[in-house]
């Protein structure tokens, strides 16, 4: 019989306490793997979203630059109008690539629900706007061809909602205009699944907003200076330039300091469970101490003893914390649904990303931890004199 | 007890794969609001999801669609939707249910709802949403009274195919101004819809 096995028989003697303690570590791993996971998928996510929206700049007329912001990443443009001439001025500078103007309209539709609610809709550009969106596939037909034509192209859930199908009408309603669907698209795990697309003449027209526009998509050269460019884009009058970076980071500010708060919750869940490790290894320890005693006048040296105790330590942190890293991905969905629940914007997509690394990180963070935690109740078995130990066992 | 609701419900989902949601279901907007509204006496209400995929499979299928008188059709009327049904209560009492449907209409999307008593009888009926020329009136109190006391033994003669039920039955006497045109006969469908499957999914089981 080896140290490790006399260790495993050890932790066996006091079940209920053993698998109280490793409890206690696998909830502490459970917390850490997972909000490791949230930090990786969050901005995994928020890079996603703002990828899929194709365009690296959105210009809109002058408003509340979070706002803005905000709409944006959930689908919606400015409140306010902008002259179509922004167009050309904008793709005269070099570092254009592509730019695809919007005009995002809304009306109230007093049958949606009891009290009615908004439908709205996007005017995009035939041309320009499916080339940026690649990423969007059809489950029915195609976009339309002609900016002037009355058709709409629906995303998965808006075309769910409406029960819409290729060749069907659509009615806007206040405005009492038909459409025709030319195309239904997949899901797509974006603001997109729940928009209808217009072109963008026909939103003019029927919304009386000729040669106005909400938004401009704009991509950039991959080697244009962006800071230059949106320096370029502040002189424009009456419009406001939203950068994805500028979005991205904002955002990412905002969640750092909710992260900063739940990691320090990680952090004390790390430190309560090791806590809780030096409290059953140290009672394991005090309780054998005549045991210990024994072993030693056998001839077991400091460091076996110092062996045993922390294998005993570092079996419970690896069971804890694989249990722990377990439960992160049993739990991932419903620790995801709860994060989209509490936050206000979440970006599409696995929102908690665990892979190999954070598994690795987690497991081995919680296994030295334990192994640091056991270093005392080792030292002090290690230390045990053998008569000592022997007499004060005889005079209990 | 709406957090809790909520918060129960939201686990449910979360737990529960996301091919269960591969079809649309047809939920009340307000549950809270709209079962007082439509059963002013009652305290409280439970929300079960039911399909014909799991209810009763290709068999309930076609026996529904046989009792329909019309194939399920198109994109989003599958064996796979979820329908959410709601058994309300008064105390421990049970004092029916509300149950609805999608309809395809003309120009959109339509949410028939129907209050039903422990019989199977419409107590209120209820268009969530509905986008036609005609909405006004097809979501009238007026036009949504014509339903009430009715059952599915008076619709059992109505065709959503020809959009006609026998001289002289309590459903022929269901009337729309010309104008609403094919979105009156889809409400109808989705009427007679919503107490075929009312009765797979609750009625017939409580013979039983």
């Amino acid at each position: 019989m080896n140290i490790y096995s006399v260790a495993y028989k050890n932790l066996l003697r006091k079940k209920t306490r053993a698998a109280l303690t490793a409890g206690g570590i696998a909830l502490s791993a459970w917390v850490l793997a997972t909000l490791l996971g949230f930090n990786r998928g969050y901005e995994n996510g928020l890079n996603r979203d703002i990828d899929n929206m194709g365009f690296q700049v959105l210009l809109t007329a002058k408003g509340c630059p979070y706002e803005a912001a905000t709409l944006m990443l959930k689908g919606g443009t400015g409140l306010r109008y902008m002259p179509e001439s922004v167009v050309k001025t904008v793709y005269l500078n070099p570092e254009v690539e592509k730019v695809t103007p919007m005009l995002m309209q809304g009306v109230f539709d007093p049958n949606k629900g009891e009290n009615g609610a908004i439908a709205a809709y996007l005017g995009v550009d035939a041309l320009t706007f499916p080339a940026m969106k690649g990423y969007l596939e059809f489950k029915q037909g195609g976009w339309f061809k002609d900016n002037n034509a009355y058709e709409a192209v629906m995303g998965f859930e808006a075309a769910e909602l409406e029960q819409r199908e290729v060749g069907d009408k659509l009615l806007i309603p206040g405005v009492d205009k038909e459409l025709a669907v030319t195309g239904i698209l997949k899901r797509s795990g974006t603001q997109d699944d729940g928009t209808i697309f217009l072109p963008i003449g026909a939103v003019q027209k029927i919304f009386g907003k000729q040669g106005k526009l909400t938004g401009l998509g704009i991509k950039v050269r991959k080697d244009a200076d962006m800071a230059a460019f949106e320096n370029k884009l502040y002189d424009l009058p009456d419009v406001q330039v939203v950068s994805m970076a500028q979005v991205k980071t904002t955002i990412m500010n905002l969640v750092n300091s909710a992260r900063v708060i739940v990691l320090g919750i990680a952090v004390i869940a790390v430190i309560i469970a090791m806590a809780g490790v030096i409290n059953t290894i140290l009672m394991s320890v005090m309780e054998r101490y005549a045991e210990i005693g024994i072993l030693k006048s056998m001839g077991a040296m400091p460091l076996d003893i110092f062996k045993m105790i922390w294998a005993e330590t570092a079996m419970l942190c690896s069971v804890g914390g694989a249990g722990g890293i377990f439960l992160s991905f049993l739990t991932a969905r419903v620790s995801e649904s709860a994060v989209r629940y509490f936050l206000p914007y979440a970006p599409n997509g696995a929102l908690i990303a665990l892979d190999w690394r954070i598994c690795l990180f987690a497991f081995l963070l919680i296994v030295v931890g334990g192994l640091l935690s056991g270093v005392y109740p080792a030292w002090r078995a290690a230390r045990v004199r053998p008569l000592e130990a022997i007499r004060i066992e005889g005079e209990q | 007890m709406l957090h809790i609701r909520k918060f129960t419900l939201f686990f449910i989902l979360a737990a529960v794969s996301s091919n269960t949601f591969a079809a649309v279901g047809c939920d009340l907007n307000d549950p809270d609001r709209d079962v007082v509204r439509l059963f002013p006496f009652s305290t409280g209400y439970k929300t079960r999801y039911l399909s014909i995929k799991t209810s009763g499979g290709e068999k309930q299928l076609a026996r529904v669609e046989e009792r329909l008188g019309d194939k399920f059709r198109g994109l989003y009327e599958n064996i796979e939707v979820p329908y959410t049904l709601y058994d309300i209560f008064r105390g421990t009492e049970t004092l029916g249910y509300i149950h609805g449907v999608n309809q395809k209409g003309e120009y959109g999307g339509i949410q028939v709802f129907l209050a039903l008593d422990r019989r199977g009888a419409i107590k209120a009926f209820y268009i969530q949403k509905l986008t036609s020329r005609s909405a006004k009136e097809l979501r009238s109190k007026e036009f949504g009274a014509q339903f009430a006391g009715l059952g599915l033994k008076d619709f059992e003669n109505y065709s959503p195919l020809s959009g006609k039920s026998p001289e002289g039955s309590a459903v022929s006497g269901i009337k729309a101004s010309p104008r609403a045109g094919k979105d009156f006969f889809s409400v109808m469908r989705a009427v007679k819809k919503n107490l075929i499957l009312m009765n797979e999914f609750v009625f017939s089981k409580r013979e039983k």
